[in-house]
C-alpha cells in the first residue's frame, strides 16, 4: 500500500479527453467575431541583405486587404526574443553582454525567413494573396556560415554591440581563462594536468542544428481593446515573462498587457520566450478593437523560430593507467545564427553539464558563440547537454577500450554522487540513483548475454551495445531566477481553486500539478482545480523551462497547501476554543481535538462559514469565522537537485551501407518519485525519439548561399513510428527520493533525450570499432568512416 | 469553374455549400465550416495531423484514409468524410479515443486528431493488427511527443475492445 | 520559394469524360496541369511549383482505375488505378513483384489510397518508385489526344529532369506492361532516411531465369541519375550467364561505376555510387530469392 493516495496513481490526464475529441482549441483554431488576418512578409530568398524598397502598392489592390504595415508603422524598439535578462542578476547579464538587436520588422535582413513587413487582411486567404504581391528589393549582403568567416577581421559586422561577431563566450571576468570548471587540487590547471594523464583522447566533434518541431504551427491572437489593453493569445511557454517583454516593448504597464496561455501544440524549449508575438501585437495595435491572428506555415518554422545551437566542440580527455579520470577539456565554437538571442545560454550548459557529470581532478570547458547567416539558435529540450553527452560519452569509451576497462563500471566509479558539485557551483547533489538506473537500464537490454553474443561477429550485419549516463537539472537555480507563486483559495464547499502560471507543453504538468496539490491537502483530486494560463488571474511564474515545473511549482504547491491547512487547523482550534497543538487532520476533511475526540469541526464547515457568515439574529453573535481563506506562497527555489539516467543501447550496422538500427533502448532515469507515472514514461519515451533524431537523422542544412535546404517533413527527417526501436523500455527509479524535491520527485522533462545520444554512439562504436564524430551519424558518415578506417574491427 | 456548390456530409451532417475551386479540403472544413477538430500542420501530406477518413466502396471498410490537405474540396462533392469529432457517440468515446485516454497516449494533443482517425482506420480494417502492423499502419502520422509507444499500446488495447465487439 | 498555405488561384475542370478531358488538353496545353490524385500536383501548387490558369481534374471520369491482367496482353494500369489497389491486386504481387514492392513503399497509407500509378510515372522524379520498378520491367505509356492514341515504351519516356515524352495536349491514360513468363521474376529495393521517405538510391531488376542461369534481364535504378535509367552495362554481364557471388560483385563494381549520381539534402554522391553497387547486389539476389 502506498503511503501516497493521489501522487503516484495512474489516472487519465486532465486535458486528455478534449484532446482526443478534437474539442481542445489552440490558439490557430480560435475564432473571434470581426477577426482580421495577419500575414508576416518574410525574406525567403536571401539569408543576409538588407531592405532597400518595399512596394506594397500592387498589395494594396487585392481585395480584403486592410493595411500594409512596414518598419515605419510599428514600434522601432529593438528587443531580444528571449527571457534571459529578467532571470539573472543585471550584472550577470552585463557580464554576458546581453542585447536587443531585433525589430518587428527588420531592414537588414539576418537570416533566411526574417521578417520584413506585414499584411492585414479580412481572410487568410486575401493576406496571403497580398503578402505574394509585397515588391521587396534587397542589396545582397555576404553570407557567413561558419565560424572561420565569421571572426575574420574584414567580416561583415552583425551589430556594433559585439564588435568581432563574438556574440558571447565567458567572460575573464567572472571565468578566468574564459573556462568554467575546476583545478586540481594541487593547484594544477585543466591544461597543466593533461601532463599527468597516461591516455589522452580527444577530437572534434560536429553537433547538429536540430529543431523541436512541435507539431502545432506558430499562431497568435492579439487584440488591442476599447480599453487601452493589449491581449495576446499564444502558446508561449513562459507567459507572465512574455507579459512583461510584450510591457517593455510597447512601452504598456502590466495592467494594459494581458497573456492568456492557449494550449501548447508541443513546445521543447520552442516557445521558452517570444517567437511573434511582438508581430502579432504590433498588427493588432494597428487596427484597435479588432483581433488580428497570425498563423506560421510549417516551413516557416525552420527558418524562423529558433534551434538547438550547432558547431564544432573539441574535447580532450586525459586518463590515468587505472581509469582514473585526470582532466577534461571542452572548447565549442558556435554558430548563433543572425541574432543574439540566448546568446551564451546552451553553451554556457554545456559547459556545466561537462562540469556535473565526472570526478575528473581537473576539468574546464570554454565556448565562443559567433554569429553567422542561419536561424538564431534557442533553447531546446537538454539545452547544451546534448553536445557534451556526444562528445564525452564517446571519449570515455574510447579510453575505455585503450585501457581495457569496462565502460559501466568506470562509469559507476568515476560518476558524480551525493555531495559532489553538479552542473553549477555551489549546488551538490543531494541524492543519486545512478547505480539503479546502471542496473536497471543493463537489465532490460540483457547487456552481458548480448556483450558475449557480438563478442567476434562476421558478416555484412554487426551488432553492438553501448552504454551513456547522464545527469540534467530540476530548474535552473542559481543560474536562473526560479520564482513560483501559488495561490490557494477555499470555495465555500470545501474545494479548493489553485491559481498558478503552470505551463503544460503536453508533458502532463497540469495533472501532476493538481495531483501534488491534492495529495498535499489531503483531499481527493476533484477537490481541487487548477485555473491557470491567464495573467490577468495568475501571479508571477517564470514558466515551462529547464525541467522546472513539477520540482519548483511542486514545491510552492506543497508550501501553500500546508500553509491552508495551517490556517484551517488555526479556524478549527478557534472554533472548538482549543489550543493550535491540540487539533490534527483525520479522515474526510475532519479535524479534531488530539485529546478527546468528541471536540470536531468539518472543514467543510469551516469553509462554508468562512463565506456565508451570518450573525445569528437570537444572539447577535457571528455564526463561524468570516472571511474567505486564501492562500499564497512566493516560492524562490534556491536549490537544484539533478536527475542521474543511465540508457543502454543495441544497434545493428549494415557495413556495406553504413545504416544503424537502433534494435533496443533500455532508459532507466533517476525520478526519485514519479508524480504521473504515465506522463513521466511519456516524457521518456518522446525524449528518445528526440534523441535518436539528434544521434541519427536531424540536423537543418543550407546552401552556401545560407538558405535551408529542409524545411520540410520532406527532407527534415524524424523518426517515424516504425522507425523506432520496438523495443524502447523505460524504467522509473525510485529508491533515490530527493530531500529536496516534492515528494522526493526530480525532473524528466528534458533528460530523456540525452540517454540515447551516448548510448547509440557507444553502440555503434561497438558494433564496428569505430567513432562517428559527427552528428547525426548518417549512413554517408558511417560508411565514410568505415572506408577511411580500411574496414571494421 | 471558379467556385462550385458541393454537398459534404460530415460525420453525418449534410454541409450544402459553396467551395472555391483552389481551396482544399482542410481549409473548407477548417474555415468555412469551422469544425478545428481537423488540424492543419504541413499542407503536403507528410504529417497527418489533417488525416480523416472519407466513403469509398472499393475498401472492405467502405471507407478510406486520407490527407484532406491534398484533396480539393471541390472535388469530394457528395462524400461522406469523418473526423475525430465524429467519434464520441452520445457522450461515449470511441474504443480508440477511450484507450488513447487511458494510456497516456495524447501528449500535446495536436497529432491525435488524425493519430486517431489513422487507428480507427487500421483497426477497422484488421482489429487484431500486431505490432508491426499498427507501427506501418502509423507512418505518415507524426507525433514528436510520445516516441509512438503509448500510441501503439493503445491501439493493441483499442483493438482487443474492437474485435470483442463484432 | 514557397510562403503561402493556400494554392495558387485556378480555374478547376472536371471533364466527365477521357474525350472531354483531351479536348480541354488540347485547348489549353501548357496553361493547364492535369490533376489525378493529387498527391504530387497539390504539393506542387502549395509550394507554387507551378502556377497553372486551368487544373484538369480527373477525378470525375468514371472507370479509370482499372487495373487488369491477362496473358496475352500483359498488365494495364489506367489512369485513376492508386497505389493501394495496386498493392491489393494479388496478381501483381506474384507476377510484378517489383512494381508491387515499390507501391507498397510509395508515401504513406494516406498517400497510396491518392496517389496514382500512373501519376507516378508521369512526375517522373529520380527518385520515384515506380519508374525505377517500371523501367526494370519494361512497358509504356499509353497518351491520348484529340488526334488519338499512342503508345511510348518506357525505355523512351523520361527524358531528363522532370522531362518527359508528353506533348501538352496528350494526357496519360494507362500503362501497359507485357506479360510475364512463368521462369521470370522481379524486385525492387530502395534506400531512405526513414521509412516514411522518398528514396535516395534505389534499384529493380526482372529476370528470366534458367535455373540459376540468366536468360533475360532488365535493371534499373533510380536517384542516381537525372531519371530513374537502365544498368545496360550490368544487363550485358548477367545476359546469358550463371549468377554467382563473384559475378555480383562485378556486377556491383560495375554498376557503381555507370550511375551518375549527386550531392543533395538526401545524400551524397560518393555514397550513392558506393551503395548503388550494393543494391543492385542484393536487388538481384531479392529477386532470385537467394
Amino acid at each position: 500500500m502506498s503511503e501516497y493516495s493521489v501522487i503516484g496513481q495512474r489516472i487519465p490526464k486532465l486535458d486528455a479527453r478534449e484532446k482526443v475529441t478534437g474539442r481542445c482549441k489552440y490558439a490557430g483554431d480560435m475564432r473571434m467575431e470581426g477577426m482580421l488576418y495577419g500575414k508576416l512578409v518574410r525574406c525567403w530568398d536571401y539569408a543576409h541583405a538588407e531592405v532597400v524598397k518595399i512596394d506594397f502598392s500592387e498589395a494594396r489592390k487585392v481585395p480584403g486587404v486592410v493595411k500594409c504595415l512596414g518598419p515605419k508603422d510599428v514600434t522601432r524598439k529593438n528587443y531580444n526574443t528571449t527571457i534571459m535578462k529578467l532571470l539573472v542578476p543585471a550584472v550577470f547579464s552585463d557580464v554576458f553582454g546581453e542585447i536587443a538587436d531585433l525589430n518587428i520588422f527588420n531592414a537588414r535582413v539576418k537570416h533566411q525567413g526574417d521578417v520584413v513587413c506585414g499584411i492585414i487582411a479580412k481572410t487568410e486567404k486575401a493576406a496571403e494573396r497580398a503578402a505574394e504581391k509585397v515588391k521587396i528589393e534587397y542589396k545582397p549582403l555576404p553570407v557567413i556560415m561558419t565560424a572561420e568567416e565569421s571572426k575574420k577581421k574584414n567580416a561583415i559586422q552583425f551589430t556594433p554591440l559585439k564588435p568581432g561577431n563574438l556574440a558571447a563566450n565567458f567572460p575573464d571576468s567572472f571565468f578566468p581563462n574564459n573556462e568554467y570548471g575546476w583545478n586540481a587540487e594541487d593547484g594544477k590547471t585543466v591544461h597543466q594536468k593533461f601532463k599527468d594523464a597516461d591516455l589522452v583522447v580527444e577530437d572534434t566533434f560536429y553537433v547538429p542544428r536540430q529543431k523541436q518541431v512541435q507539431m502545432e504551427n506558430h499562431a497568435y491572437v492579439a487584440l488591442y481593446d476599447d480599453r487601452g489593453r493589449l491581449n495576446c493569445w499564444t502558446s508561449t511557454q513562459m507567459p507572465k515573462l512574455v507579459q512583461n517583454l510584450i510591457g517593455e516593448l510597447f512601452e504598456l504597464p502590466l495592467t494594459r498587457v494581458r497573456l492568456v496561455q492557449t494550449p501548447i501544440g508541443g513546445g521543447f524549449g520552442c516557445r521558452l520566450g517570444m517567437i511573434a508575438e511582438p508581430h502579432a501585437c504590433a498588427m493588432a495595435m494597428a487596427v484597435p478593437g479588432i483581433p488580428v491572428k497570425i498563423e506560421y506555415l510549417r516551413e516557416e518554422d525552420w527558418v524562423a523560430s529558433e534551434s538547438r545551437a550547432s558547431g564544432h566542440f573539441y574535447v580532450k580527455a586525459g586518463f590515468k593507467k587505472d581509469g582514473t579520470p585526470v582532466a577534461c577539456y571542452g572548447d565549442y565554437q558556435v554558430l548563433k545564427g543572425g541574432y543574439y538571442t540566448h546568446g551564451s545560454g546552451p553553451p554556457f550548459c554545456t559547459a556545466a553539464f561537462m562540469h556535473g557529470m565526472y570526478k575528473w581532478q581537473a576539468m574546464g570547458c570554454k565556448a565562443d558563440i559567433w554569429f553567422n547567416n542561419m536561424v538564431p539558435f534557442g533553447a531546446y529540450r537538454g539545452y547544451g547537454n546534448p553536445e557534451n553527452t556526444f562528445g564525452v560519452e564517446q571519449l570515455v569509451d574510447r579510453a575505455c577500450n585503450k585501457l581495457g576497462i569496462d565502460p559501466i563500471g568506470w562509469r559507476k566509479k568515476w560518476a558524480k554522487g551525493i555531495g559532489d558539485e553538479s552542473w553549477l557551483k555551489g549546488v551538490n547533489f543531494v541524492s543519486s540513483g545512478l547505480d539503479d538506473c546502471v542496473k536497471e537500464a543493463k537489465k532490460k537490454i540483457g547487456w552481458d548475454k548480448k556483450k558475449k553474443q557480438y563478442a567476434n561477429q562476421k558478416g555484412v550485419k554487426r551488432r553492438g551495445v553501448g552504454i551513456g549516463i547522464m545527469q540534467h537539472t530540476s530548474g535552473a537555480w542559481p543560474m536562473l531566477l526560479e520564482h513560483s507563486n501559488v495561490i490557494m483559495r477555499l470555495n465555500e464547499d470545501c474545494t479548493v481553486e489553485i491559481m498558478a502560471s503552470v505551463s503544460d507543453l503536453g508533458t502532463g504538468a497540469h495533472t501532476a500539478v493538481t495531483q501534488m496539490a491534492a495529495e498535499a491537502l489531503g483531499w481527493p483530486i476533484d477537490d481541487v482545480h487548477l485555473k491557470c494560463c491567464d495573467s490577468d488571474v495568475n501571479g508571477f511564474d517564470i514558466g515551462a523551462h529547464a525541467s522546472r515545473t513539477i520540482y519548483c511549482v511542486g514545491r510552492a504547491v506543497m508550501q501553500t497547501a500546508a500553509d491552508l491547512k495551517k490556517q484551517l487547523l488555526e479556524r478549527a482550534a478557534q472554533n472548538l476554543q482549543l489550543k493550535l497543538e491540540d487539533v490534527e487532520f483525520a479522515e474526510d476533511k475532519e479535524i479534531v481535538c488530539t485529546w478527546d475526540s468528541s471536540k470536531r469541526i468539518n472543514c467543510r464547515t469551516i469553509a462554508e462559514q468562512s463565506i456565508y457568515s451570518f450573525d445569528d439574529p437570537a444572539t447577535g453573535k457571528t455564526i463561524g469565522i468570516p472571511g474567505q481563506m486564501v492562500a499564497h506562497y512566493s516560492d524562490f527555489v534556491k536549490h537544484c537537485s539533478p536527475p542521474f539516467a543511465a540508457c543502454c543501447a543495441e544497434v545493428e550496422v549494415d557495413i556495406e551501407t553504413g545504416e544503424v538500427k537502433v534494435l533496443c533502448l533500455s532508459n532507466a532515469h533517476d525520478i526519485g518519485k514519479a508524480i504521473h507515472p504515465p506522463s513521466v514514461e511519456g516524457q521518456l519515451e518522446g525524449g528518445a525519439h528526440q534523441g535518436l533524431g539528434y544521434i541519427l537523422s536531424e540536423d537543418i542544412y543550407y546552401d552556401d548561399k545560407g538558405l535551408c535546404l529542409n524545411n520540410d517533413f520532406t527532407d527534415y527527417k524524424m523518426f517515424g513510428a516504425s522507425d523506432m526501436p520496438a523495443e524502447n523500455y523505460v524504467t522509473l527509479v525510485e529508491s533515490a527520493p530527493d530531500d529536496i524535491g516534492p515528494f522526493g520527485a526530480k525532473s524528466c522533462g528534458e533528460s530523456a533525450l540525452m540517454g540515447p545520444i551516448g548510448s547509440v554512439a557507444n553502440a555503434i562504436y561497438d558494433a564496428i570499432g569505430i567513432q562517428i564524430t559527427d552528428a547525426p551519424v548518417t549512413p554517408e558518415r558511417v560508411l565514410a568512416a568505415i572506408k577511411k578506417n580500411g574496414g571494421v574491427k | 469553374m471558379k467556385k462550385r456548390a458541393i454537398t459534404l456530409f460530415i460525420n453525418g451532417d449534410e454541409y450544402n455549400i459553396t467551395v472555391d475551386a483552389d481551396e482544399t479540403l482542410t481549409q473548407v472544413i477548417r474555415n468555412q465550416l469551422n469544425l478545428t477538430d481537423l488540424k492543419h500542420c504541413c499542407g503536403r501530406g507528410e504529417c497527418g495531423a489533417c488525416t480523416v477518413q472519407v466513403e469509398d466502396d472499393r475498401y472492405p471498410t467502405g471507407k478510406k484514409i486520407i490527407n484532406s490537405c491534398l484533396s480539393l474540396a471541390a472535388m469530394m462533392d457528395g462524400k461522406r468524410i469523418y473526423t475525430v469529432g465524429g467519434l464520441e457517440k452520445g457522450g461515449t468515446l470511441h474504443p480508440v479515443q477511450e484507450a488513447f485516454v487511458e494510456q497516456g497516449a495524447v501528449q500535446c494533443g495536436f497529432c491525435s486528431g488524425g493519430m486517431i482517425m489513422k487507428t480507427v482506420d487500421i483497426l477497422e480494417n484488421n482489429a487484431k493488427a500486431g505490432e508491426a502492423e499498427i507501427r506501418e499502419g502509423l507512418e505518415g502520422n507524426i507525433c514528436r511527443c510520445t516516441g509512438y509507444t503509448k500510441i501503439v499500446e493503445a491501439a493493441k488495447q483499442a483493438g482487443k475492445v474492437m474485435a470483442a465487439g463484432k | 520559394m514557397s510562403n503561402s498555405r493556400i494554392l495558387p488561384e485556378f480555374e478547376l475542370l472536371a471533364p466527365k469524360t477521357m474525350s472531354e478531358a483531351v479536348d480541354m488538353a488540347a485547348r489549353y496545353g501548357d496553361r493547364a496541369t492535369v490533376l489525378a490524385g493529387g498527391t504530387d500536383v497539390i504539393i506542387m501548387l502549395e509550394k507554387n511549383a507551378v502556377k497553372p490558369e486551368y487544373v484538369i481534374a480527373l477525378g470525375e471520369i468514371p472507370d479509370l482505375d482499372y487495373i487488369t491482367y491477362s496473358k496475352a496482353d500483359g498488365l494495364t494500369i489506367g489512369a485513376l488505378a492508386t497505389a493501394y489497389q495496386l498493392v491489393q491486386d494479388k496478381k501483381v504481387k506474384k507476377k510484378y513483384p517489383a512494381l508491387w514492392q515499390a507501391a507498397a513503399s510509395l508515401g504513406s497509407p494516406q498517400i497510396r489510397n491518392a496517389a496514382t500509378i500512373v501519376g507516378n510515372i508521369l512526375r517522373a522524379s529520380p527518385s520515384g518508385d515506380c519508374c525505377c520498378a517500371m523501367l526494370a520491367l519494361g512497358g509504356s505509356v499509353v497518351l491520348e489526344s484529340t488526334s488519338g492514341r499512342r503508345e511510348v515504351s518506357i525505355d523512351d519516356f523520361f527524358i531528363d529532369y522532370g522531362k518527359i515524352e508528353r506533348r501538352e495536349d496528350e494526357i496519360a491514360v494507362e500503362l501497359k506492361l507485357p506479360p510475364v513468363e512463368d521462369a521470370s521474376t522481379s524486385a525492387f529495393l530502395r534506400m531512405t532516411r526513414m521509412t516514411f521517405d522518398l528514396s535516395k538510391v534505389s534499384a529493380a531488376v526482372s529476370l528470366q531465369m534458367s535455373g540459376k542461369k540468366c536468360k533475360a534481364v532488365r535493371m534499373a535504378m533510380g536517384a542516381v541519375a537525372p531519371t530513374a535509367i537502365r544498368i545496360k552495362k550490368a544487363e550485358t554481364m548477367l545476359e546469358g550467364v550463371t549468377i554467382t557471388e563473384k559475378l555480383l560483385s562485378d556486377v556491383a563494381a560495375t554498376v557503381s561505376r555507370q550511375v551518375k549520381p549527386i550531392d543533395d539534402v538526401r545524400s551524397t554522391a560518393d555514397y550513392r555510387r558506393e551503395v548503388s553497387g550494393v543494391l543492385a547486389k542484393r536487388v538481384i539476389k531479392a529477386a532470385c530469392n537467394v
